[in-house]
């Protein structure tokens, strides 16, 4: 009896860790991350964007969800199918997410580079009106990224890329854009994808890192 | 144990066995229009789901009860509908109504022309204004290649539409700025004394304007400052004309930044041909410090302090005399300082103001004769702003004016001066009555104590969105300004004069492409008319009245031509009023009927340059002959200006800039001066107005110091 009242208990408190481990906040976070993860349309960008409000309506109190709305509209203002106002109406919205994500979270170096991403948007959108004033501020906001996380692959592979089309531009040498490349290949080589995944923690950004250093080459 | 296995049964059973709901339906905009994308969300769970490529939805949820069901769309109200959850499959045909949103909704742009890096109804960025070749880095140049102004050359400043210089007023933060341009011999030309790159955008009307500025009968310009600098860096820049450091300091929310200048044109005027008979070089140093500091996530309070010294010494010859003409020495000391804030509060309220004050004194030695003056200029004010839904907002401000200015003859201690305390009110408001029609009416009231005259300035304009991305927008306003403080000064009281303004605008931008045309009716009236001369009026009156119509276009275009980016403008402006010492209605000296002007940037990446050209044209100024019956009866021949530049950029962070002004060296002629009286032969002998040299010649180097290599000084063209 006083067996079985033990094995009960063991079994309603694993029962219990289980959902301590992975409560539905962090299960609709992990399915929606993963999701926005395998995105490649617009379509599927405003889905992810709509799930991650859905999420941070019930948890207002925490920065992922925040972040990861902003990426899903940062990612369609890259779409260049939109108009540029369509375009500026997203990045917009996600300026307005980044801004909650940093109140719950500040010197947050994935929150920065995000914003560093989302500026990176704004150029490309009109870059010939955009680029010559707006470039300066893409530069010093990853840069402020890599300061706060040196470890964080975004920061440096996002920047890198800045670097590169700076060097193609002024055409000099592209060694500084694609050491930054390396360097976030390498970070992204060393990190652990399940326990940052288990956080709920950024990963992206891996195939463009490749893409980027190919090149480089 | 038979209890706890019933609790058991009891614990799964309430984990499986629940009753679904499916929640259906279709989403579209006002029009019927079907929405992909929009969010279905229960609130308060995480059920919901997004609409397909045709607006339709359907999800299954396991809540039961009283639930509350929100529909939102970028864009768009968010709609919220109390259901109740029972099982039953629901169907909702939900249509959203779009919100006003302040990116792509309608602008009024009649008598506006705004270069802003944000914004959408803008014809300039704020770098162009430095990059216009021609310009120089002179803030009012580069406004000169926009529809409705006029290149006045002997002048320099800004002239509107038919409107004299001092019928413009310049804002920087929203204050205003008293003797903006550098003190300067009459027909030698003047530049604003304020670095464009302090700022990072500007707002020029051309009339018509918001009831927040007044004493202004034409023009407004407004400037604003920059916000935090990106970086600490250090700016050197030399040049053929002088030099200058600046240091940018940022820390957190808070930035320092400090500039020192100094030019001296006299290396440059040796040897260089001038035509201008100058006995001292015009020379000039300038300092300033401003201090940021960002007020939690919006507001800023800043802190600017400016601070310069001149000197020249000109000769210039008198018609009908053979001697060497007039000597004119000038020695000006010049101070600002601003103080200003802007922060949003609760419940959608939003406050702005600040304090200002500029002090200008002028010592003048006209042939020896020592004068000095002095102007003064406070401002204080405090602006409240209320949004009471996206659709209604109401500005409410107060200002307060001190306006002082005193000459003196030095030698005789013979003074004369006048003081004047203006308050001010105004009142605006926006209300948008859907994304493409937006209507502002304003009042602006104002009080003067040296005039002792109360006014009252009502505004009104409208603006509707087409279907194409285009607009029409109507504006029309009162506006009210005291005359020059030269001639307040001989009669304190004199009374405001008034301009009336109508204006239609029809603007659109697409894909790069701006097209702007706009028409305009003005009238004047109660303008100061005078005996005697300008130097020297007696028996000011204020019965003067006047008019000015016209049209202008302006078309820019980013996209036609590879790594090319022009525009054009053409203003047409027929104007004639009766001031100054005229006994009739005379079309002004400032006001030539035909106007145009090009600018052209074309970057060329294999040479990593910009190259730059612009032309201004007119069709030639008015002027009086005293020979000939009537006033104003003759006109210059045309005036035209071809300049062209070239900014190398060797390295990301340094730039090599070369500028010429009138490469044709075109003798352009502004005016004639005749003399007081005719020679033996009975004829009033004459001397032209032109230009100080035939070219202008400029190099400059400037460099940037930072640890972020790539950063450069493009903004300090």
């Amino acid at each position: 009896m006083k067996n079985l009242l033990l094995s009960m208990a063991l079994f309603l408190f694993s029962a219990v860790s289980i959902f301590a481990q992975d409560s539905p906040y962090q299960k609709a976070m992990k399915k929606e991350i993963a999701k926005l993860n395998d995105a490649d349309s617009l379509s599927k960008y405003q889905q992810s964007a709509n799930a991650f409000a859905r999420i941070s309506q019930l948890n207002p109190n925490e920065w992922q969800p925040y972040y990861y709305n902003a990426l899903a509209y940062v990612y369609q203002g890259l779409d260049n199918s939109l108009d540029l106002n369509k375009k500026d109406e997203v990045l917009a919205k996600a300026e307005e997410l980044i801004k909650k994500a940093e109140a719950i979270s500040p010197e947050n170096s994935e929150i920065v580079t995000l914003e560093g991403f989302k500026i990176m948007a704004e150029v490309s959108a009109d870059p010939a009106s955009r680029g010559q004033s707006m470039s300066g501020a893409v530069l010093t906001t990853f840069g402020k990224a890599m300061k706060m996380d040196p470890q964080n692959p975004r920061a440096s592979l996002l920047m890198g890329q800045m670097e590169f089309g700076m060097a193609k531009f002024f055409k000099s040498g592209t060694e500084k854009a694609c050491g930054l490349v390396k360097q976030s290949q390498a970070i992204f080589a060393a990190q652990d994808d399940e326990a940052l995944k288990a956080k709920l923690a950024p990963t992206w950004g891996r195939p463009l890192a490749e893409k980027s250093a190919k090149a480089c080459q | 144990m038979k209890a706890i296995l019933i609790l058991l049964t009891i614990y799964f059973l309430t984990l499986s066995a629940e009753a679904q709901t499916t929640i259906s339906g279709k989403i579209s905009d006002q029009k019927g229009a079907r929405m992909p994308g929009a969010n279905i969300l229960i609130k308060g769970t995480y059920d919901g789901t997004s609409s397909d490529a045709n607006g339709n939805f359907k999800f299954e949820t396991s809540e039961t009860g009283k639930h509350i069901v929100v529909f939102q769309a970028l864009g768009y109200k968010p709609q919220e509908r109390e259901i109740e959850f029972s099982g039953q499959p629901l169907s909702f045909g939900i249509s959203l109504a779009e919100s006003i949103n302040v990116l792509t909704a309608v602008t009024i742009t009649a008598g506006a022309m705004e270069a802003s890096d944000t914004k959408k109804a803008v014809v300039l960025k704020p770098l162009d204004i430095v990059t216009t070749s021609g310009a120089m880095g002179n803030i009012t140049a580069a406004l000169l290649t926009l529809p409705g102004t006029s290149t006045v050359g002997n002048d320099g400043r800004l002239f509107v539409r038919g409107g004299d210089a001092s019928e413009t007023s310049i804002f920087i933060d929203g204050l205003q700025v008293g003797n903006a341009y550098g003190s300067t011999a009459t027909n030698v030309p003047t530049r604003n004394r304020f670095s464009p790159n302090l700022f990072k955008g500007s707002f020029f009307s051309t009339g018509g304007y918001s009831a927040e500025y007044g004493q202004a009968l034409s023009s407004a310009l407004a400037l604003n400052t920059l916000d935090l600098p990106l970086r600490n860096q250090g700016d050197l820049s030399i040049m053929s004309l002088g030099g200058g450091y600046t240091q940018t300091l940022v820390k957190d929310n808070n930035a320092l930044t400090a500039t020192a200048n100094y030019y001296n044109l006299a290396p440059y005027q040796s040897l260089v041909n001038q035509k201008f008979d100058w006995e001292k070089s015009p020379s000039s140093w300038d300092t300033e410090v401003s201090l940021r500091h960002k007020l939690g996530k919006t507001g800023f309070l800043k802190a600017y302090a400016h601070t310069e010294g001149s000197n020249m010494t000109i000769w210039q010859k008198v018609a009908g005399e053979s001697r060497r003409g007039d000597r004119v020495h000038i020695n000006n000391r010049y101070s600002y300082g601003n103080l200003s804030f802007r922060q949003s509060g609760k419940n959608d309220w939003f406050f702005y103001g600040g304090l200002a004050y500029s002090h200008n004194r002028d010592a003048i030695n006209l042939n020896y004769v020592p004068v000095r003056q002095i102007n003064q200029l406070g401002h204080a004010k405090i602006v409240a702003v209320k949004d009471f839904s996206p659709q209604f907002s109401l500005k409410n401000g107060i200002e307060y004016y001190l306006k002082s200015y005193s000459e003196e003859l030095v030698d005789n201690q013979l003074k004369r001066s006048i003081t004047d305390n203006q308050l001010n009110h105004f009142i605006e408001t926006d209300y948008y009555f859907s994304n493409r029609l937006i209507f502002r009416g304003g009042l602006r009231s104002g009080y003067s104590t040296a005039s002792k005259q109360f006014w009252m300035d009502p505004r009104i304009s409208l603006a509707y969105k087409l279907n194409n991305q285009g607009q029409f927008s109507i504006a029309a306003g009162k506006f009210h300004q005291l005359p020059d403080e030269k001639l307040r000064v001989l009669q304190n009281n004199l009374k405001n004069a008034e301009a009336s303004h109508y204006i239609l605008n029809y603007f659109i931008v697409n894909n790069n492409r701006t097209f702007r045309a706009e028409a305009f009716y003005k009238t004047y009236t109660n303008l100061s008319t005078y005996n005697g001369t300008d130097l020297a009026p007696v028996n000011i009156i204020q019965n003067g009245s006047g008019y000015a119509r016209g049209a202008d276009i302006f078309y820019r275009d980013k996209t036609s031509f590879k790594n090319t980016d022009f525009w054009v403008s053409y203003s047409f402006v027929d104007s004639k009023r009766q001031y100054s010492v005229y006994e009739t209605k005379v079309q002004p000296s400032f006001a030539p009927k035909h106007n145009g002007s090009v600018v052209v940037k074309h970057f060329v990446s294999a040479l990593k340059s910009q190259l730059g050209t612009s032309w201004s044209w007119n069709n030639g100024y008015t002027y009086n002959d005293p020979n000939l019956a009537g006033e104003m009866q003759r006109k210059t021949k045309a005036y035209s200006d071809l300049s062209i530049s070239w900014s190398y950029l060797p390295r990301p962070n340094m730039i090599l800039h070369i500028a010429c002004s009138n490469i044709l060296g075109r003798n352009n002629v502004f005016g004639y001066k005749y003399a007081a009286q005719p020679d033996d032969a009975g004829s009033f002998s004459r001397i032209p107005v032109g230009q100080g040299a035939s070219r202008m010649l400029f190099a400059g180097l400037f460099i940037t110091l930072s640890r972020d290599k790539n950063a450069n000084q493009l903004n300090n063209l």
